[in-house]
């Protein structure tokens, strides 16, 4: 798939550039890395196929001057709802990876790719986008930071086909960070809403299948 | 060192000069309790006649007075007049006390001394200053109108004129106590000699002057400006409802936007996963607000203490340029001596 290649070479590039730096700069860098939990919703096409689960997850984050960049890992394991009419589980595999450039006050851009990736591969839609969008962040005391973000998605490819109008796809997050042993650990609280409206054509003419997940992660994380 | 070795230091050396300022011959002795019986005549008789005897220029001097006082006392002006010439002649620095003397007696010595060129009442102050930067003052009473010659003698200086004036009455002057190339006068005694010329007359007085150099004081450095203090640095803010404000304000907008964006078809958008971690945010909000807020710097404070910092290290500069030049100078104390005689 288009999507997983982009988000592998992504990755890769991201991670050399901001840590391939002369020794003595990487004390101005701030990394952190822990496991998540993740729990999920999920619908698609109608209310009937609605999921509800919960994974696991890894989060990293890297700062770095005026620039942030985190990545984000989770497997949920979505179940059918019992208001639904659905009858098999699926995991989702979801990778999702921004760049964030400080812009002014709480204002910073993001720029990403996310990869979604269901399994067994027909029971949902695994999905590939490009992201962009901004966030704005707020300290509400010592340590603690809380940050709202929103953005759309773009180019966002389907393992069944369908396209998605240029502001069809949303996303939206919300995420407070509270440092904590002296800035050793960082307990993480994240929620992020997808919206893809997608419409599918089977020669009959553009037929609506939207995606929609709401996926909470807490976690905690080592920072150095 | 104690009172009492002061005393037995100082006592030998006043006793001779007392016995030289006391009457030691008789017949002025006697012409002077002729004089307080008011017996004018022998006091006038054995004056005179004490005049004719060897005398010291003190008795001489009380002879003249007490004759001087007699003449008044007998109405004879013109010669109680000659008499006070003597005595000033003698003493330029004699002074009549006004309380104790008659007011002819008094009359008849004013009188003698506009008639005589004297120099009275030389004075050097006792001063100390930066060589270059002050004067000493010199002060003295002529009695007639003259040209008045003032110079400072002695030590390598040889002889340099300060002053010359034609002058009568007090004169002021002040001397710089420097070299004719600007250096300061070198350290050593000198005098001060002032010399008045009138026709064939001329009078002549001096005071001995000690010079002394020392080392200009230097000045500390400044850790602080007086009535200054550095402020600190940061501050606590006043406690605010704000964190948990915009706590309510981003959780509801992630709702709010979760409800807003949700798609129809799919039902009523899950809020389970956004309440909590909202709900964490709101709880982290209150428990901000409740807590002493941090210390944040203080702007103004910090920009204040820069500018007492910048204030104190450029009045510091300027003193260590002021303590080079200072210490390139010379303190010049000038202490007027005792002087050893009168002027002629």
């Amino acid at each position: 798939m288009n999507g997983r290649r982009l988000g592998g070479l992504a990755v890769g590039a991201w991670g050399v550039l901001l840590t391939a730096q002369p020794l003595n700069r990487l004390a101005a860098q701030h990394v952190s890395i822990g496991p998540q939990i993740a729990f999920g919703d999920y619908r698609e096409v109608s209310s009937d196929l609605h999921y509800r689960g919960s994974g696991i997850g890894a989060k990293a984050t890297l700062e770095w001057k005026k620039f942030s960049a985190d990545v984000v890992f989770s497997k949920v394991k979505y179940k059918p709802a019992s208001d639904g009419t659905a009858t098999t589980a699926f995991d989702a595999s979801e990778v999702d990876v921004r760049l964030r450039y400080y812009i002014t006050g709480p204002v910073s851009g993001e720029l990403g790719f996310i990869n979604r990736k269901a399994d067994p591969e027909f029971e949902a839609q695994s999905v590939g986008a490009v992201t962009a969008g901004a966030r704005m962040a707020y300290l509400l005391g010592p340590g603690v930071q809380m940050a709202l973000s929103g953005g759309l998605m773009f180019g966002a490819k389907y393992s069944g086909g369908g396209t998605t109008s240029g502001v069809g796809a949303l996303q939206l997050g919300l995420g407070l960070t509270v440092d904590a042993l002296q800035r050793r650990i960082r307990v993480t609280g994240d929620y992020g809403f997808q919206r893809f409206s997608r419409k599918t054509d089977d020669g009959s003419g553009a037929l609506p299948a939207p995606i929609q997940q709401s996926l909470g992660r807490i976690g905690l994380a080592i920072a150095f | 060192m104690r009172r009492s070795t002061w005393l037995l230091l100082v006592v030998p050396l006043i006793c001779p000069a007392l016995a030289a300022q006391t009457v030691q011959n008789a017949t002025l002795r006697r012409a002077q309790q002729a004089f307080d019986n008011l017996d004018y005549r022998q006091a006038l008789s054995l004056g005179q006649a004490s005049l004719r005897e060897r005398l010291t220029g003190f008795e001489r001097a009380r002879a003249y007075e007490l004759l001087g006082f007699t003449y008044s006392g007998m109405d004879s002006i013109l010669k109680a007049v000659d008499a006070f010439k003597q005595v000033v002649l003698i003493e330029p620095e004699r002074e009549l006390d006004p309380n104790r003397t008659s007011p002819k007696a008094l009359s008849a010595f004013q009188v003698a001394l506009t008639q005589i060129l004297v120099i009275r009442q030389l004075r050097v102050d006792s001063v100390e200053f930066i060589g270059g930067q002050g004067a000493v003052g010199v002060r003295y009473t002529v009695t007639q109108p003259s040209r008045v010659v003032t110079r400072v003698t002695g030590g390598t200086l040889g002889s340099v004129r300060i002053d010359s004036t034609v002058a009568n009455g007090q004169v002021n002057i002040r001397w710089p106590a420097r070299m004719p190339n600007g250096d300061p006068v070198p350290a050593g005694n000198y005098n001060v000699v002032v010399d008045a010329t009138i026709g064939q007359n001329s009078f002549s007085a001096s005071q001995p002057i000690r010079v002394t150099h020392g080392a200009v004081d230097t000045l500390a450095h400044l850790t602080s400006l007086p009535g200054y203090t550095y402020l600190p640095e940061t501050e606590v803010p006043p406690k605010s409802w704000r964190p948990l404000g915009l706590a309510f304000v981003y959780t509801g907008v992630a709702l709010a936007g979760t409800s807003a964006l949700s798609n129809g078809k799919l039902g009523s958008a899950s809020m389970r996963e956004g309440g909590a971690i909202g709900g964490g945010i709101v709880l982290a909000g209150f428990i901000m607000t409740l807590k002493k807020p941090a210390p944040q710097a203080a702007r103004g404070n910090i920009l204040y203490n820069s500018l007492l910092r910048e204030q104190i290290s450029r009045r510091n500069v300027e003193i260590a340029q002021e303590n080079t030049r200072r210490r390139q100078q010379v303190a010049l104390g000038v202490v007027p001596l005792p002087r050893t005689g009168g002027g002629r």
